[in-house]
């Protein structure tokens, strides 16, 4: 198996490829779905895959075999087709290896699990006791190797694994709360914190009122920041603002957020998808994206940083960069203090279905689910219900007042795409609306 | 496929002796092809080549799922040791059942005209290119156009322990653009996605160039004449698009068995609606909304679900109240009734849960002008960019692109971002009148971890709304 994304590579050159990269991948994650506070099914999947770029005379083909029986035969066809394709004249290779890489091996205790069910039973546990009456949601041991290759010299080998829970606590349907754990080492792993947390914010939801449109003074829990981070992450990728999905084009060294944020992306940090290399085999790095409210760069592969004339930054994913991690520096304030500051105003716990009316603009809107608390004098003083947060990415970062002193790894389905490790924050003048009657 | 076909066979008989209860495996081969065509260039092009086996099994009153992409005899084993083992491992107190159902033995394919693997991918290209070129000679500034043509061929094999044997095949073909059109320093976005389950012929159905083209004239129009849209309580028509955002997501998702159950609560949510909620009333008595597979051509066509059960249309909303949810085998046993079809997986490799398939608002017999003469003054909206509902499905926000002020049944200027955020109740209640122009956009549904993004269609014809609230 180890060869074979070698292999690839050299019968693309064969067949009179410039560019090939071959990323094999062995992947043996399991998973335990669970819902009304107990397993609803246990998933296993043993399968190995190779993801192929190849590069005919700047005709640019990608692709996932799944059968890795007769490469010879699905190079063949691959080849064929890209020669019947186009050129992109935007294409600009892929990066000169060999590189070095650090020696991160994955928690062996974590690569020794083959259950999770104590980790569910302790979430769930962990929820009840505080109150919440009923428990859905996942636990994952992710376990992926890479044997990565490529026509400019690179070979690469990267063992990752990580665990994963999710947990959404219910007293009644509008009644909730959602607790995150994620972890690359088993000792750091806290399943039954992230039930507590779900399970507190579900009892303090307790009959809740429907809100008032207005504009407020926001704290953003990690879970919530985390998805307007992802959002300004995936958003700097040098892709999305060539194909205007993006708000940031032409912002590189403007203001795009408050001067307490600074963020960055980072693949070779701890986190659930810490990396040694990109798909190109560059090692991963630490990139700001924003310094002090400022943009710094695009996340780039080789040929978006060319159009940019600048330098790859490690990002590089099969056809088009994507951010890895993203982490936010802390600030320096205490949750408590956070608090504190907030006179009248609400405290945001997660969100979903975000979704922009315009993505140059920046105009968007989310829907706060679970607990939803309106503060007065840093005192939760009421729970509410069927909001919507309607505003503007950009005018939200520059709004961010404050950030916590310590950051937490989120990620989620759906709306923290990738880990974002990050602080409480505090947002003023966050428009709110809500449905007419 | 016969080999594969043996595979699916034995690792049904194989699960039955190691102790399931039930068992059932699907092999699934996709070939997708996809290009993105960016400012007329060719971007990238991704062909596809994935296969496997999953093997879904009952034992011990719990499930176990389990997948590979090796297909040997060896690693079929091995995954229904693994599927049979982590479901006896299971520490659930309430067993799982599944309603009853007949076996089936068939073979299902949909027709095409012109195959999609005769299609050259250079001609897949020119026929994008050749739209994008008809927008460029309009002479309006559209400094991004993204275009993605993507089709796919999906043959599978079905058996489960019961007897079913179910062969099929579903060509399918979706085209998605997104266009910014530039006037001084103000701007439009639109996003749209068309499906079609058939051969290359679907591209004709479209009528691709003149739905773009007219697209980016109206965005051109609504830049240069809109103006800001009323506010307040008026009449809205409403366009299939918008009829079928609503139908998807203010009624296919709250009616979702699973979800209403509390299974999927933990990412897609709950539901508004309760188990014990049929016959509630949630609209007026003019609203009937289904989702029906059966839809020839429509993209999420099929005859046959990942269970085996025979698909059929469901009338979810009937004469404005809550009639039937969406079910699979295990929803369907826990609410005491049948599947009706509604089980679909992504990929071989994940579990098929309860998904819609092709959504729409049932038509009557309006039409268009009919419903515009009947308002003094209010909104047509045509199109819709930004939208999105809550997790219980209750406030839902559908927020205009293309829309024109109505004055006495008359079409007027264009009004820009006109906002529709209303409850689901509200929304449906203010129904009066429904049209006849049932049309279909195509459009991904996400649901389940992991995360399952399906084929789906959303459509609807025109409707009326009456004194609802638009800002």
């Amino acid at each position: 198996m180890e060869d074979l994304a070698g292999r690839i590579v050299k019968k693309a050159q064969q067949l009179g490829c410039q560019d090939a990269v071959a990323d094999l991948v062995v992947n043996r994650a399991f998973q335990i779905r669970f819902g009304r506070n107990e397993p609803v099914i246990s998933s296993r999947w043993r399968e190995s895959s190779a993801s192929v770029f190849l590069v005919y005379d700047k005709r640019v083909v990608a692709t996932d075999l799944k059968d890795l029986t007769d490469i010879d035969a699905s190079m063949d066809r691959l080849v064929k087709i890209a020669k019947a394709s186009q050129r992109n004249p935007e294409y600009a290779g892929i990066a000169k290896g060999p590189f070095r890489y650090g020696r991160v091996r994955p928690d062996p205790k974590v690569l020794a699990l083959s259950d999770g069910s104590n980790f569910v039973d302790a979430a769930v546990n962990g929820a009840m006791a505080q109150g919440a009456k009923e428990c859905a949601g996942s636990f994952w041991r992710y376990e992926d190797e890479h044997f990565l290759a490529t026509s400019n010299g690179v070979e690469g080998h990267d063992h990752r694994a990580g665990l994963y829970l999710s947990i959404r606590a219910m007293v009644s349907l509008e009644s909730s709360g959602h607790g995150i754990a994620c972890a690359s080492r088993l000792s750091q792993f806290d399943p039954e914190k992230a039930g507590r947390k779900a399970g507190r914010i579900a009892a303090l939801a307790k009959n809740p009122k429907g809100g008032t449109a207005g504009r407020y003074t926001v704290v953003f829990d990690p879970l919530i920041f985390g998805a307007l981070t992802d959002q300004v992450a995936g958003r700097a990728s040098a892709y999305s603002v060539l194909a205007g999905f993006s708000p940031f084009g032409k912002k590189v060294g403007k203001r795009v957020a408050s001067p307490a944020v600074t963020m960055w992306d980072d693949g070779s940090q701890e986190s659930l998808s810490r990396k040694k290399f990109d798909m190109e085999g560059v090692p991963t790095r630490r990139t700001a994206i924003i310094q002090k409210g400022i943009l710094k760069t695009y996340l780039h592969n080789t040929s978006t940083a060319k159009r940019f004339k600048t330098k790859t930054t490690g990002n590089a994913g099969l056809i088009s960069p994507d951010p890895h991690a993203v982490f936010v520096k802390p600030g320096d304030w205490s949750r408590d203090e956070i608090f504190s500051e907030v006179k009248d105003g609400l405290w945001l716990t997660n969100t979903w279905y975000t979704r922009y009316q315009s993505y140059v603009t920046g105009d968007l809107s989310t829907i706060p689910r679970d607990g939803i608390f309106r503060i007065r004098k840093g005192e939760v003083v009421e729970t509410w219900k069927d909001i919507r947060l309607t505003d503007n990415l950009i005018r939200l970062m520059k709004n961010v007042v404050a950030l916590g002193d310590a950051s937490e790894q989120m990620m989620w389905w759906g709306e923290v795409s990738i880990p974002n490790f990050v602080p409480y924050a505090l947002i003023k003048d966050v428009n709110i609306t809500r449905s007419a009657e | 496929m016969d080999g594969e076909r043996d595979l699916v066979d034995f690792a049904v008989e194989y699960a039955r002796q190691k102790g399931a209860s039930y068992a059932e495996a699907r092999f699934e081969r996709q070939e997708p092809e996809q290009f993105t065509l960016k400012n007329g260039t060719l971007d990238a092009l991704y062909v596809g080549a994935d296969r496997g086996i999953g093997v879904r099994v009952l034992a011990h009153g719990s499930l176990g799922f389990a997948a590979t992409n090796a297909l040997t005899r060896v690693d079929v084993k091995a995954i229904v040791d693994d599927a049979v083992k982590i479901a006896k491992a299971s520490r659930r107190k309430t067993p799982i059942t599944f309603a009853q159902e007949e076996p089936i033995t068939t073979d299902w394919s949909v027709p095409e005209k012109t195959k999609l693997a005769d299609v050259t991918i250079e001609e897949k290209i020119q026929e994008i290119q050749g739209v994008d070129k008809a927008i460029m000679e309009l002479g309006f500034k559209i400094p991004v156009r993204f275009f993605q043509l993507a089709d796919n061929r999906i043959t599978k094999y079905f058996a489960n322990s019961e007897g079913s044997k179910i062969g099929s095949y579903s060509p399918r073909l979706r085209v998605t653009y997104f266009l910014t059109v530039v006037n001084g320093a103000d701007s439009e976005q639109t996003h749209r996605d068309y499906g079609w389950s058939g051969g290359w012929e679907g591209v004709r159905e479209w009528g691709l160039t003149n739905r773009v083209t007219e697209e980016a004239k109206s965005m051109q129009r609504s830049l240069t004449e809109g103006k800001k849209s009323p506010e307040g309580k008026m009449d809205i028509v409403v366009s299939p698009m918008v009829s079928g955002i609503a139908a998807h997501e203010s009624c296919g998702h709250p009616t979702e068995a699973d979800r209403v159950l509390g299974r999927e609560a933990s990412q897609a949510g709950k539901s508004f609606i309760g188990p014990d909620d049929l016959g509630m009333k949630v609209g007026s008595e003019v609203v009937n909304v289904c989702d029906d597979p059966t839809v020839e051509h429509a993209i999420a066509y099929y005859v046959t679900d990942d269970e085996g059960v025979r698909a059929r249309r469901r009338y979810m909303y009937k004469e404005g109240r809550v009639n039937e949810f969406l079910q699979n085998r295990e929803t369907a046993a826990a609410f005491s009734t049948r599947s009706n079809g509604a089980s679909r997986a992504v990929n071989y490799n994940v579990e098929a849960i309860v998904r819609m398939a092709n959504t729409f608002v049932e038509p009557k017999d309006h039409s268009l002008e009919e419903l515009l003469e009947g308002v003094h003054f209010g909104v047509y909206m045509k199109s819709f960019m930004e939208w999105n509902i809550d997790d219980k499905r209750y406030n839902a926000k559908y927020a205009g692109r293309e829309a024109y002020l109505v004055e006495n049944g008359e079409i007027k200027h264009p009004v820009r971002q006109t906002i529709i955020e209303l409850t689901t109740p509200t929304f449906w209640s203010a129904v009066d009148a429904v049209g006849k122009d049932l049309d279909f956009e195509g459009g991904f549904c996400g649901k389940s971890d992991p995360s399952q993004p399906l084929d789906a269609s959303l459509g609807g014809p025109s409707m009326r709304l009456r004194n609802v609230y638009l800002r």
